[in-house]
């Protein structure tokens, strides 16, 4: 069976630094099987690469934590959604600085993780509920999205 | 200058049958070799089992090389008993200094004292890891699930003849499960796999066609006669091809869905 877009993939890794580089090369060869460019794909890792080590790096306190990944595959364009458990405030505060701040002078040395992936990225959103869950939400657009 | 005075704390890890953690702070210089001598005479008087020690470095600015020599030390009587001594939390400029003296390729360090404690539950306790995944039965994603399997395990520790038998399987059950599950991106397949340092274990679900159920359930019943094989059968060499690679196969096959368990133990 062809592939039909959009589809779902969703993963849920431990919070490891071990797993990430099988991860970001897993959701490389996925776009590739579903016909984005390697340049597409090849960018798409590097936004999985920094959005999954902030969350083992700063989201996970716990040494069973894990981290949900999920990948959004529409013919056009790829969104990803990456959740962790939510890490100490001080981290939290930093990260919704990092996501909201909007000039490039605002840019701190620590954020240049989360300035890359916006740089890569159409849209990115940060949601952290009342138990410090932080999930972000990632759209990347096709840029050859008119063939 | 004044170096800063080093403090030294010791704590074992709630949670662990052997892993202790020596919080330092402060500057490791040529003078203060002494603490840290007594340091591991405190851990070889107190705690008499293998210990797993978890240098914890993140509030120290300085290493002399002579305190690298008391670790190194500390390290070859910890490793006499069965233990280990590992540093993590190095800021990244004495991470940079201690690879270019070499301590690396003697000391194991870890960015943070969760991802130590992590690979101590790993290799010594045994802990297995998880990794869910779930996909829509499309048979372009096989390849891509099947290495993603085998770099785990490679990453894991596991060697490239292991990884290549569980990507063999893990290509054949996801295979199967697409062919005799319902087409369709809503009809998920769930694939659960388990790792410790000794064996993988994998369980995929997928949702089962009706009219395929025949076929399936043909293809899982034990053969009576092993010379009833003909040379020209192409079917149901998949799940041969598994249980030679697998150390145990089981199939639940219902009305609701097919789940297939397998375990391969680690054999390098």
């Amino acid at each position: 069976m062809d592939i039909v877009f959009p589809y779902k993939i969703a993963m849920s890794f431990p919070g490891d630094m071990e797993y990430i580089p099988a991860i970001r090369k897993f959701v490389s060869e996925v776009l590739q099987v579903s016909n984005f460019s390697s340049k597409f794909a090849y960018r798409s890792e590097i936004i999985v690469d920094e959005i999954s080590n902030n969350a083992v790096n700063y989201g996970c306190k716990e040494e069973c934590a894990c981290i949900d990944l999920e990948c959004l595959i529409h013919e056009d364009r790829i969104e990803f959604t990456i959740k962790d458990q939510g890490g100490t405030k001080e981290n939290l505060d930093k990260l919704h600085n990092a996501v909201n701040c909007t000039t490039e002078n605002e840019v701190s040395k620590k954020a240049l993780g989360i300035e890359i992936v916006r740089m890569l990225s159409e849209s990115m959103d940060i949601k952290i509920d009342k138990e410090n869950l932080t999930s972000i939400h990632i759209v990347r657009k096709r840029e050859d999205s008119s063939t | 200058m004044q170096s800063k005075e080093l403090h030294i704390e010791i704590n074992e890890v709630s949670g662990t049958q052997n892993a202790v953690i020596i919080n330092f702070s402060g500057e490791l210089c040529s003078l203060c070799i002494s603490k840290i001598s007594d340091t591991f005479d405190k851990i070889d008087f107190n705690f008499t089992s293998n210990k797993f020690v978890i240098a914890e470095m993140s509030e120290v600015t300085m290493i002399s090389s002579a305190a690298l020599g008391e670790f190194m030390g500390g390290r070859k009587r910890l490793i006499e008993k069965g233990g280990e001594l590992v540093f993590a939390g190095l800021n990244i400029e004495l991470r940079t200094k201690l690879n270019l003296m070499g301590a690396n390729k003697v000391f194991r360090f870890y960015n943070d004292q969760r991802s130590a404690i992590s690979a101590y539950k790993w290799e010594y306790e045994k802990h297995p890891e998880h990794l869910h995944l779930s996909f829509p039965p499309y048979l372009k994603l096989v390849p891509p699930i099947r290495s993603l399997v085998s770099r785990v395990a490679r990453q894991k520790g596991y060697g490239n003849r292991d990884a290549f038998r569980i990507e063999t399987i893990i290509d054949e059950v996801c295979n199967n499960a697409i062919e005799h599950g319902l087409e369709g991106q809503n009809n998920k397949i769930d694939m659960k796999v388990t790792i410790d340092p000794g064996k993988i274990e994998f369980v995929v679900t997928s949702i089962s066609d009706p009219e395929k159920m025949y076929a399936l359930r043909a293809l899982l019943k034990p053969e009576e006669d092993a010379t009833k094989w003909r040379t020209d059968d192409k079917r149901g060499r998949g799940l041969d091809l598994i249980k030679m690679l697998s150390n145990e196969l089981s199939v639940e096959c219902n009305e609701a869905g097919t789940s297939v368990h397998v375990k391969k133990l680690r054999e390098e």
